[in-house]
Order: C-alpha cells, then structure tokens, then sequence
C-alpha cells in the first residue's frame, strides 16, 4: 500500500516592503487562475489545507496560501522585540499586492476569512486593477469587540485563550475533529499576535464610510456563516448592500472558520462562487461591474 | 425550558465530575464563581477542576471571583444539545453585539481558567431528562 500523498508544495519568497526583505512561507497547489488565501487572525496557512487538496478546486485555480509576517513559518522582522505588534490596514493590503507582485501572479483571485475577510474591502478600494475577484469571507465593515487586553497577559497562557476564545465563533454541526484542529492553529500564535491582528480586526479597520467609495469593478463575494457572531450574517449584509459588485451568500450550519472548521459544507457554497468567477474569465475585463449588490 | 433548579445544578455537576478530561485541563482551576440564571444564583466551588460544592444560599459574605450572569431564556438555549446561533457559547452571549450574557468581578480568573470553564459548561447539553434527574438527591 502506497502511502496517501498530498499535492501540497512548500516554498519561501522573500517579499520587499517599504525598505525590508520579509522572508514568507506559502503553500500552494493546482494550476490555473492564481487563488491568494488569506488566513485568519493569529493563525496561519495551515488553515487552508482542505482547499489546497481539494482537486475540484485546483484543477482550475493555482491555490495559494501564505503565512503573514510573525505568523506560521514567515518570520517576524528584526527587532520585533522592542515592538507592540498592531496590523493595520495599510501595511496588510499593500503587503498582501507585495507578495502577489513577488510571486508574480497575473491578476489574483483572494480569498480571505474573517481579517482576510475584511481586507478585501480595502484591496477592492485601493487595488481594483490588480485583482481578479475578491472572495470575502466572514467580512462586514466594522467589527468591533475582540481587540482584547487578556488575549496578551503574562498572567494568562496565551495559547489556550486564545484558541478558546474563538471556539464559540465555530458552529455545532462543524465536526469535533475539523473544530478541535482549529483551536490547535490558534493555540500556536505568538505572544500578542492574535491580539496585534485584532488591532486590525476590531479598531483599525472602520470601512463603514468607505462602503460606497468602491467602484464595483471587481466582483466582490461575501460570504458569512450564520454561527459567526463575531461578523455576524445581518453585518455582512448590511455592508454589501452599500458595496457595488458584490454579492451574499449566508452559509447555513457553519461559522467564523469555514474552511477549516467545516470543509465538505463550505465547498458546497464556494463551488458556485468558483465557477461564476471561471465563467468571468472568458469575458472581456470588468465582467463583475454589472452586479450591483444583489444579496 | 431547563429548571436550572438545585436537581438540575447537581445533574451538571454530576456531568462535570464523571468528565475524564476536565482533571487534565482542570488541573488549576481552582476558584469560586457565580452563576446566575435570571433571579437564581449559585456559587460554584471548582478545586482542581471538580465541582467540589454548589450553594445557592448567597449572602453578602459567599464570597466569589467572577460572575456570569443571563436570563433563564438565553441559558435555555446555551444548554441545547444543538443551540442556536449566538448562544452556543459565553463569549457569544457576551458580545457587546448581542449581550444577553454579563461577566463580573476577577475576569483575569475567568480568562486563567477558560478552557477548563467552557469545557465544563458545555457539559450542561449532556444533563439527562428531567425524570432521570427527579431520581437524584439534592446536594446544593
């Protein structure tokens, strides 16, 4: 019997930014359109894999997934150790087009969860010419709430607080197995990472005047599951009904992590968002303007 | 709806001390804290990750390290086998988002111990029906 071998390949880039060569792990497989995932908070590419192997996927879609500096294999900058890690906006979406440039890939696909999630907002606003379709997962304009002093407490253990904090965000239907990895992801983020991400999360990323500044070029999907209470399902509405191009799917059964925490759900309602953007592809360029904010 | 009567409060810590994990992750989860569904309200005594004693004869002396606190409707749902969105969980119920759920006192004991709590908490969905728990003395 041959052992199971996954199409998963490893690799390392270094990406520049504003003056410094960060060093980033990514995984990818299939080929294709290039598909960017974005993991989510504190966490790492790992979360990804199911998609990564899945064959429906990356037979059309050259499926990547890169550790943000300070997460997984991508090492932290020098001197971060004098530093309060705090993610913001800018540096998130601009390195986010450093690596795609990096890696020289044409016209990206992302797709992100929850802060990748709401990144997409701002890659829709400030990079539209850049990107292919945005897949903005768990993601409305403002989610306050998690930026968390306990989350970073030398009196508290990092790790187990933080994975169980976001625990709850996964639905009961999700499988014990596919949940409890999650938390392991999550119990594995550097001191203050998770915290320094939900800077991000919950305080620097405000979109909500934002909303109608995007042009609906790029075709934008939400989709949110109706177990995240962090992003709930009546947020991402409200959010995309002020954006144009965009579209919502609310995923039943399934919360905050659907891609790790339920794979087999969460392809059911990706597949038809996948191929309505393989469809795009034979359409001349701004095939998604005409959207126009259906839910 | 659940009582959330002395019976059931011993039904779950009967649940809670037959968990063969929560000795492991328990371990130092040593504290007293507050449990209130709607008007009623327990003090629960956790040494070592055991419900060691529950009292609900709450005076201005029981003394406690946090508190969590929520209507009889919210526990209701917290405590379904399969709950409903925004109650299968106390960070949930806490959200300022949603707020059903209020946490008090020495949260850094709480955040110290969360794993530990919420484990022993979601042992309230497996509590018996309400005829097996009438069988069983109160001990609150």
């Amino acid at each position: 019997m041959s052992a199971v071998r996954e199409p998963i390949v490893g690799g390392y880039v270094h990406v520049p930014y504003e003056g410094y060569e960060y060093r980033v792990f990514y995984e990818e497989a299939g080929q294709g359109i290039p598909l960017v995932c974005l993991h989510t908070a504190g966490t790492d590419s790992r979360e990804w894999r199911h998609q990564l192997c899945d064959p429906d996927i990356n037979k059309n879609f050259r499926v990547i997934a890169f550790d943000m500096p300070r997460h997984g294999k991508s090492i932290p900058p020098v001197g971060f150790e004098k530093e309060e890690y705090r993610l913001t906006a800018k540096f998130y979406s601009e390195f986010i087009m450093a690596f795609c440039e990096a890696m020289e890939l044409d016209q990206p696909v992302i797709m992100g969860s929850s802060m990748g999630g709401n990144v997409c907002l701002h890659l829709a606003l400030n990079f539209e010419e850049r990107v292919r379709a945005l897949i903005a997962v768990e993601a409305c304009d403002y989610s306050p709430g998690w930026f968390i002093s306990w989350l970073a407490h030398p009196h508290v253990h990092g790790g187990e607080a933080c994975a169980t904090s976001v625990f709850g965000l996964m639905a009961p239907q999700s499988p014990d197995d596919y949940r409890w990895e999650t938390w392991w992801y999550y119990s594995q983020g550097g001191p203050g990472i998770f915290k320094g991400d939900l800077y991000f999360y919950s305080v620097n990323h405000d979109f909500r005047e934002l909303n109608d500044k995007i042009s609906g070029n790029v075709p934008i999907y939400f989709m949110t599951g109706v177990y995240d209470f962090a992003c709930t399902p009546e947020m991402t509405e409200e959010t995309a009904k002020k954006v144009k191009g965009s579209e919502t799917i609310i995923m039943e059964g399934i919360g905050h992590f659907p891609m790790s925490e339920n794979p087999v759900v969460y392809k059911e309602y990706l597949m038809p968002v996948l191929e309505k953007i393989l469809a795009a592809k034979r359409e001349p360029a701004k095939a998604g303007a005409e959207a126009g904010g259906s839910t | 709806m659940a009582e959330f009567d002395s019976q059931w409060m011993n039904a779950w810590q009967d649940e809670v001390n037959n968990d063969p994990a929560l000795p492991l992750i328990g371990k130092y989860f040593t504290t007293d804290f507050l449990i209130g569904f709607g008007e009623k309200e327990y003090c629960v005594s956790v040494r070592e990750g055991r419900v060691e004693r529950i009292n609900d004869n709450l005076g201005i002396e029981t003394p406690w390290s946090f508190a969590l606190r929520a209507p009889r409707e919210s526990w209701d749902k917290f405590t379904q086998k399969m709950p409903p969105p925004m109650y299968n969980d106390i960070f949930a119920m806490a959200h300022p988002l949603h707020g059903s759920l209020r946490i008090d006192g020495d949260i850094k004991v709480m955040w110290q111990n969360i794993r530990a709590l919420t484990w022993m908490l979601d042992r309230m969905r497996e509590i018996p029906d309400r005829a097996v728990v009438e069988e069983r003395a109160t001990r609150v």
